[in-house]
């Protein structure tokens, strides 16, 4: 157990980055499902003008490593003049990119409905606004869920990228105890487990959800 | 009450419909017929234009329903989206896959449009709904959802739910075709009454004995044209067209025990 005592020594400096972790993913998680709602509509309602710009950002974003965009924006941002605190910039930066991901997930969802939901609502006098928000989105979001929420746990992780621009958050509150302890292996290990049980938790809403969608009402 | 007058539409190069015409006197039933790709269901998704089409207007008690006719220009006008809403709340549309919205139990299916779309107070549109459910024999059913009920019973959800709108006139696309042979007859039986009624329908269907018991007149369409139509026992016992003829022929050969 001596082994250990690092680890014992730090355990509360790491929650306190977990709860870093967290707060910048929350943050994140909020706008990229607002834009992802508003970019997977854009590309199925949208005009042909709506649709090749949802398409060109979605090319643009997938083609792009999350790390670069984050070190670019980094750089970049002073150069503008913005001045933005810079956990509000990495949020910005990871909200806009996982939106790219959302807006596919939500597509694939409102997609997947068959033409007689639409055909149906159509045939009862429905405008196309009540038809979205009474059969279309209450289906496709269900659908959604479990996929979303696996995207979620994605974007947790993807938070880890973010020490490399000098945010504190759990990987870089491990890096430095480690500087302090020397001890890598022991506090290495306790920031994977709590970034496990994080995701794990996720993981096991997401199944929970995709029951229910199986298994309807 | 309905006037399908000369509507023409084509799939990419296949023409689907070339030039129909239909008229629907109010309480009447009339029976669609023919083969399969002849443009039958094309034609009944054509009224409320769930199906654009190139030519022709299609008008209910003489509003038009997608298309108003521009006198002056001397050609047809395509409505609003608000418009073409509002005009299709007065055709009732039942479909052959019944398409109930799965995430709401079987009242909640057959209000949702009176409330939402026509504005009528809850309490009255949920009252009209169980009269309409227990109209079609579901009155035990109300609460459930539609993966908790037989084809049959969601079929009779969905005449209910289109009969909620209280519809002008009424389309029923193949009702019966994706059904289990013993749940037919339910679903056949709630069309009957609604037809003794007085309810003007336009039925497609395969079921040539039902066709015969429902219809005022029966139409016969393939290739996308109207070839014959007349009273059910004339069309049938004694058709004027050898390819009426042919058609009932090798019916009755694939369907002889």
């Amino acid at each position: 157990m001596k082994e250990f005592a690092p680890l014992l020594h730090g355990y509360w400096y790491l929650l306190r980055g977990a709860g870093m972790t967290l707060l910048m993913a929350g943050a994140a998680i909020l706008p990229a499902t607002a834009c992802g709602i508003l970019l997977a509509m854009a590309q199925v309602f949208g005009n042909r003008f709506a649709r090749s710009a949802v398409v060109g950002y979605l090319f643009i974003v997938r083609g792009i490593p999350l790390l670069v965009l984050l070190t670019f924006t980094y750089y970049l941002l002073p150069l503008t003049g913005i001045d933005l605190p810079p956990f509000w910039g990495v949020v910005l930066v990871m909200a806009l990119y996982y939106a790219a991901f959302m807006s596919e997930v939500f597509r694939a969802g409102i997609l997947s409905l068959p033409q007689g939901q639409w055909d149906a609502a159509r045939s009862l006098g429905m405008t196309r606004r009540l038809m979205l928000q009474i059969v279309i989105f209450p289906q496709a979001l269900r659908l959604a869920s479990p996929p979303f929420v696996s995207l979620c746990a994605n974007l947790v992780k993807a938070t880890s990228l973010v020490s490399i621009v000098g945010l504190w958050e759990l990987t870089m509150a491990s890096r430095e105890i480690v500087e302090r302890t020397l001890a890598p292996f022991q506090i290495f290990l306790g920031a994977a487990a709590i970034y496990f049980c994080i995701c794990y938790t996720l993981a096991l809403y997401g199944r929970y959800l995709e029951s229910r969608v199986l298994h309807g009402h | 009450m309905l006037e399908v007058a000369d509507v023409s539409k084509r799939f990419g190069t296949l023409e689907v419909l070339r030039g129909v015409s239909l008229s629907v006197a109010p309480g009447e039933v009339v029976v669609v017929i023919g083969p399969s790709g002849s443009g039958k269901t094309t034609l009944l998704r054509c009224i409320n234009l769930l199906e654009d089409y190139e030519r022709g207007t299609v008008t209910v008690d003489g509003d038009p329903i997608g298309y108003r006719l521009d006198r002056r220009a001397g050609q047809r006008v395509r409505m609003s989206e608000r418009e073409i809403a509002a005009a299709r709340e007065n055709v009732g549309m039942v479909f052959q896959s019944f398409n109930l919205f799965p995430h709401m139990n079987a009242l909640q299916n057959v209000m949702a449009a009176p409330v939402r779309v026509k504005g009528i107070p809850r309490a009255r549109a949920e009252a009209r709904a169980r009269e309409l459910l227990t109209m079609v024999g579901l009155s035990d059913k109300v609460a459930e959802y539609p993966v908790r009920l037989s084809g049959g019973q969601q079929q009779r959800v969905a005449i209910a739910r289109a009969l909620a709108m209280d519809p002008k006139i009424m389309l029923f696309d193949e009702v019966t075709s994706a059904l289990d042979p013993e749940l037919v007859g339910e679903v056949l039986a709630a069309m009957q009454q609604l037809a003794r009624a007085g309810m003007t329908m336009v039925v497609v269907t395969h079921e040539m004995s039902f066709a015969r018991d429902i219809a005022d007149r029966i139409v016969f369409m393939d290739d996308g044209l109207v070839v014959e139509q007349g009273k059910p026992d004339q069309l049938l016992f004694s058709p004027a067209t050898d390819r009426v003829r042919a058609f009932l022929k090798r019916y009755n050969d694939r369907y002889r025990i």
